[in-house]
């Protein structure tokens, strides 16, 4: 078989879950959490949680606005929502129930991907009024990492309860729709020249491409207008049509068309 | 399956209903469901918050929960609060009877702190202040009774400082003395030592959260 993305990037899920996991095994590299974590000495911070933090307590940190911003710079870099497709431990586990789902034949439905945006904005109303960063509490990839860290299992079974949702009702609700990280990188996802590129002449309207894709209201029309590339921010980049397409139509392209 | 263009319009009543009706009906039902949870930490009483936190409120605030610093603390003091602490989920506390804090001259925990939540400019151990510690039981405190036990004085880290002794008559013998312990709260930082060390069943000096110092007529 021709090169495949997706080893890659479960490699690159898993070597997140590790890293969280490494500082239990004795390992100096990383420490925290996705919400903020240091390698090598090196601050990194989800931008929201810095959001969160700084309308909640009006207390600025330097460091820490650096540390949001060299993780933003990264995903903004790299494009779309990379990091719900490669680094996200939520978006594993929705993937692996989506091939339970697909296995079970339920929960056609899916929401519209607006909702991210507008979680994203009720995330910060809700620091704002409430003066905690509430999502955190929320945050299933937080939720997640503290499990791993300190063996708080019970916040799981939100996750579960999510992942539940996901497998019987609502196709990747979490993810598409709900997610306020997702639609923080959906903002500045589409500046970056690192695309998913495609090509009008390969294509045979085949659509396994749309079948495996997480976002297709975004791959679909994309397509059928014969745009060369993928411009939305929703993309998570994933790579999983790349994968499928029998043809060869659709690549990485590192450069606007 | 091939692709439809017809499909992908979005119609006025489309956009409506799946962008806004949708997560406006989901946000209600997520809100009224977390509010069940949304309890201020210090409704369930107080919490001995690592070194350099905040005052409680504001550090609620500035805490996103990343663990860090637990994981900087050497002796495994600083645990994380699980479900009881209502919004306080997932942040940092030291349970003094079972780990006290050992005031590491460095700090590292608050060093490590991200947000803010843990003040990372803090130098001087001495500047510390988690709690303040006080013998909440006095008829249970040995050294009250009149008998030499002064562990919580000897293990203080600011011994003589935070803690001293002060002697004074056994009126219930009539010929030895009382060995006081005598706590300053100018001085006491609150790591919990004193609280660990006590030898009763029932810790007899506990820290508790610092009172907020009264003006009066009597200050000079």
């Amino acid at each position: 078989m021709s090169f495949k993305w997706w080893p890659i990037r479960r490699t690159l899920q898993l070597l997140a879950i590790a890293l969280i996991a490494s500082p239990l095994f004795g390992l100096n590299i990383f420490h925290g959490n996705l919400a903020a974590g240091e390698i090598f000495g090196i601050g990194l911070a989800d931008p929201l949680a810095f959001m969160q933090a700084t309308l909640a307590s009006h207390v600025f940190v330097a460091e820490f606005l650096g540390a949001a911003l060299i993780i933003t710079a990264v995903y903004v870099v790299s494009g779309g929502r990379t990091f719900c497709g490669w680094v996200c431990p939520m978006y594993l586990l929705a993937e692996l129930g989506e091939k339970l789902r697909l296995r079970l034949g339920t929960g056609e439905r899916t929401f519209s991907l607006n909702g991210t945006r507008w979680a994203l904005v009720i995330t910060a109303v809700l620091a704002v009024l409430t003066g905690v960063p509430v999502f955190e509490i929320l945050s299933p990839f937080g939720i997640a990492s503290r499990a791993i860290m300190f063996r708080a299992w019970l916040p799981l079974l939100l996750v579960f309860a999510i992942l539940v949702v996901e497998v019987c009702v609502v196709r990747r609700v979490w993810c598409r729709t709900l997610c306020p990280v997702g639609g923080f990188y959906t903002l500045l996802g589409s500046i970056s020249p690192i695309r998913i590129g495609f090509s009008k002449e390969r294509c045979t309207m085949c659509g396994e491409c749309s079948r495996v894709c997480p976002v297709e209201e975004v791959l679909v029309p994309s397509l059928a207008d014969k745009k060369l590339q993928i411009v939305s921010g929703d993309c998570t980049r994933c790579g999983d049509c790349i994968d499928i397409c029998p043809e060869n139509a659709l690549g990485v392209d590192i450069w606007y068309k | 399956m091939s692709i439809d263009p017809a499909n992908t319009v979005v119609t006025r009543r489309r956009f409506l209903k799946d962008g806004m009706l949708v997560p406006l009906a989901f946000a209600v039902a997520g809100g009224s469901v977390s509010t069940l949870f949304l309890r201020r930490t210090d409704a369930q009483g107080f919490y001995l918050r690592p070194p350099g936190a905040l005052e409680e409120k504001r550090f609620l605030a500035a805490c996103i929960k990343c663990g860090k610093c637990a994981q900087a603390c050497p002796y495994n003091s600083i645990k994380m609060l699980g479900g009881e602490a209502g919004i306080g989920i997932g942040t940092p506390h030291i349970i003094a009877r079972e780990v006290p804090c050992y005031l590491c001259p460095d700090i590292p925990c608050a060093k490590t702190c991200p947000s803010g939540a843990l003040d990372r400019k803090l130098e001087d151990v001495e500047k510390i202040r988690m709690g303040t510690a006080v013998i909440i039981d006095r008829e249970n405190c040995l050294s009250l009774r009149g008998l030499r036990c002064e562990v919580c004085y000897l293990q203080c880290p600011l011994i003589d400082k935070a803690i001293t002794i002060e002697p004074r008559h056994n009126q219930r013998t009539g010929v030895h003395s009382i060995m006081e312990p005598v706590i300053h709260r100018d001085k006491c930082v609150g790591c919990g030592i004193c609280e660990n060390a006590c030898v009763r069943d029932k810790p007899v000096i506990k820290v508790i959260k610092s009172p907020v110092e009264q003006k009066d007529y009597y200050e000079f």
